[in-house]
């Protein structure tokens, strides 16, 4: 007599990500470029203050969030006309300067500085869709901005969108 | 060193005109200069350097940035080169600014701030500072006796009130003469120390303003040297460079004390003897040939009403 056959598991297959399209943004305005097949043409043509930059679809800022572009140094490279509101600082003064001088981590869960520096750096590295950390400008309390965090460029860097409709 | 036009700058960068002007708003650059009928003449070296900057940037203000370190290593090779004595290569540094900037910019963004470094680093007494300042000043004589011969009628007295060529204010004042030189002005320079003479010096060379420049000698010494000046040639318009304390201008005199900067001192100069009035506009006044001499009308308006 035999056995029969057993009955096969079910096991949870994580569904793999779609991949979003790449979608181009001023890295001033955050308005998308009147033609985006044009790819030699960098600077904005809204504003013509800022460079065309490329993230994903549901990483790439709409024009009314404030955003930061950062860089593998942890530099603010490009900071947008509403983030420059938003932070009370001009893009001009900004760049060059260490990330952690505009926003700390605000999440108690989290582990702190270093949570968000490794999520910046795996994000310029390219790696990871975009992932979500809890910041507030530093020396403000009471104050918690939601941010994306993912790769964009090129040259590579780190998009980090600073409103995601919660603030 | 070659020059672009707004559009053939704009072309460069493959961007607008207008695009080019609202940089220039925002960033402070590229920071052109300007011809004789006012329009912006950038640098071919400036563009360059921003669109290899654009290139690899993640924002115009960070491609601002790259571009101006780019530019500014002359100023720091040029401080390498006369901090370690090495006079071949300070002149090779100024020579390779020159290929990028105008005399005057390369002057003004260079040469006297890497100077002033000097000074501040070693102090007025050190040999560093001697070493660079007697360079400097000469190699601004040097670009002086280059300069085109005098094209504007306009004949400007500068009474040299700083101390010798290690005055820290020495090669400013030279800078000031060798822009008025490059403007189309006749120059002359005499220290305020040696007023006896001075008539005869001024029944040759005719002079319709003076400059009173650096703040080494006291106010006596330059009251004697400007009353001598004036018994020799009658009321002058008088301007001030580099003497400290002393406000925009003089009630009793009317005499106008200059900004710091040698080459807004000399556009402001041209402008009084011009016009009358900062602000006024020289290229309203026709230049004449080297040959001829004529007073402008404006200065002799001055004249009458001036004193010294």
């Amino acid at each position: 007599m035999s056995r029969p056959a057993p009955r096969r598991a079910l096991r949870a297959i994580p569904t793999p990500q779609e991949a979003q399209p790449l979608v181009g943004f001023c890295g001033h305005c955050g308005q998308r470029p009147a033609d985006p097949s044009e790819v030699t043409k960098r600077v904005c043509d809204h504003c013509h203050m800022g460079l065309v930059l490329q993230a994903s679809a549901d990483l790439a800022p709409a024009p009314q969030d404030p955003f930061m572009v950062i860089d593998r140094s942890l530099s603010i490279c490009a900071l947008s006309r509403e983030g420059e509101r938003l932070l009370g600082v001009s893009e001009t003064q900004a760049i060059n300067r260490h990330v952690a001088e505009f926003l700390v981590p605000a999440d108690a869960e989290a582990r702190g500085q270093e949570d968000l520096v490794t999520v910046i750096l795996t994000a310029t590295g390219g790696d990871d869709g975009p992932r979500h950390v809890v910041v507030r400008p530093t020396g403000e309390f009471g104050v918690r901005l939601w941010v994306r965090v993912g790769h964009c460029g090129p040259p590579s860097a780190a998009l980090l969108v600073m409103a995601d409709g919660r603030v | 060193m070659r020059t672009l036009k707004t559009s053939e700058a704009a072309a460069l960068l493959n961007v607008s005109p207008n695009t080019l002007r609202a940089w220039e708003r925002r960033f402070g650059y590229p920071k052109p200069q300007r011809s004789a009928g006012k329009h912006r003449l950038y640098t071919h070296g400036e563009i360059a350097s921003l669109r290899d900057a654009l290139q690899e940037g993640l924002s115009i203000s960070s491609a601002v940035s790259v571009a101006r370190e780019a530019l500014s290593s002359e100023s720091h090779s040029l401080l390498g080169a006369l901090s370690s004595f090495e006079l071949e290569r300070a002149d090779q540094a100024l020579e390779a600014a020159l290929a990028l900037r105008s005399l005057e910019r390369t002057v003004e963004e260079v040469l006297l701030p890497t100077l002033d470094e000097l000074r501040e680093r070693h102090g007025d007494g050190s040999a560093p500072w001697a070493f660079a300042a007697r360079w400097g000043t000469e190699w601004l004589r040097r670009a002086q006796r280059l300069a085109p011969p005098p094209t504007r009628p306009m004949a400007v007295l500068v009474g040299d009130a700083t101390r010798d060529d290690l005055d820290r204010d020495a090669p400013t004042v030279r800078a000031l003469e060798l822009f008025c030189a490059r403007a189309g002005a006749h120059l002359l320079s005499l220290p305020v120390t040696g007023p006896s003479g001075i008539g005869d010096v001024l029944e040759t060379h005719r002079v319709d303003a003076v400059v009173i420049a650096g703040g080494y000698a006291n106010d006596d010494t330059v009251a004697r040297w400007a009353y001598a000046v004036r018994a020799a040639t009658g009321p002058l318009p008088i301007a001030l460079f580099r003497r400290p304390g002393r406000g925009d201008r003089v009630r009793s005199t009317g005499t106008r004390a200059l900004p710091d900067s040698p080459t807004d001192a000399q556009r402001m100069l041209i402008e009084i003897l011009f016009t009358g009035e900062p602000g006024g506009d020289p290229l309203s006044v026709p230049l004449r040939t080297p040959t001829r001499r004529q007073r402008p009308a404006a200065s002799l308006a001055i004249r009458r009403r001036a004193l010294v």
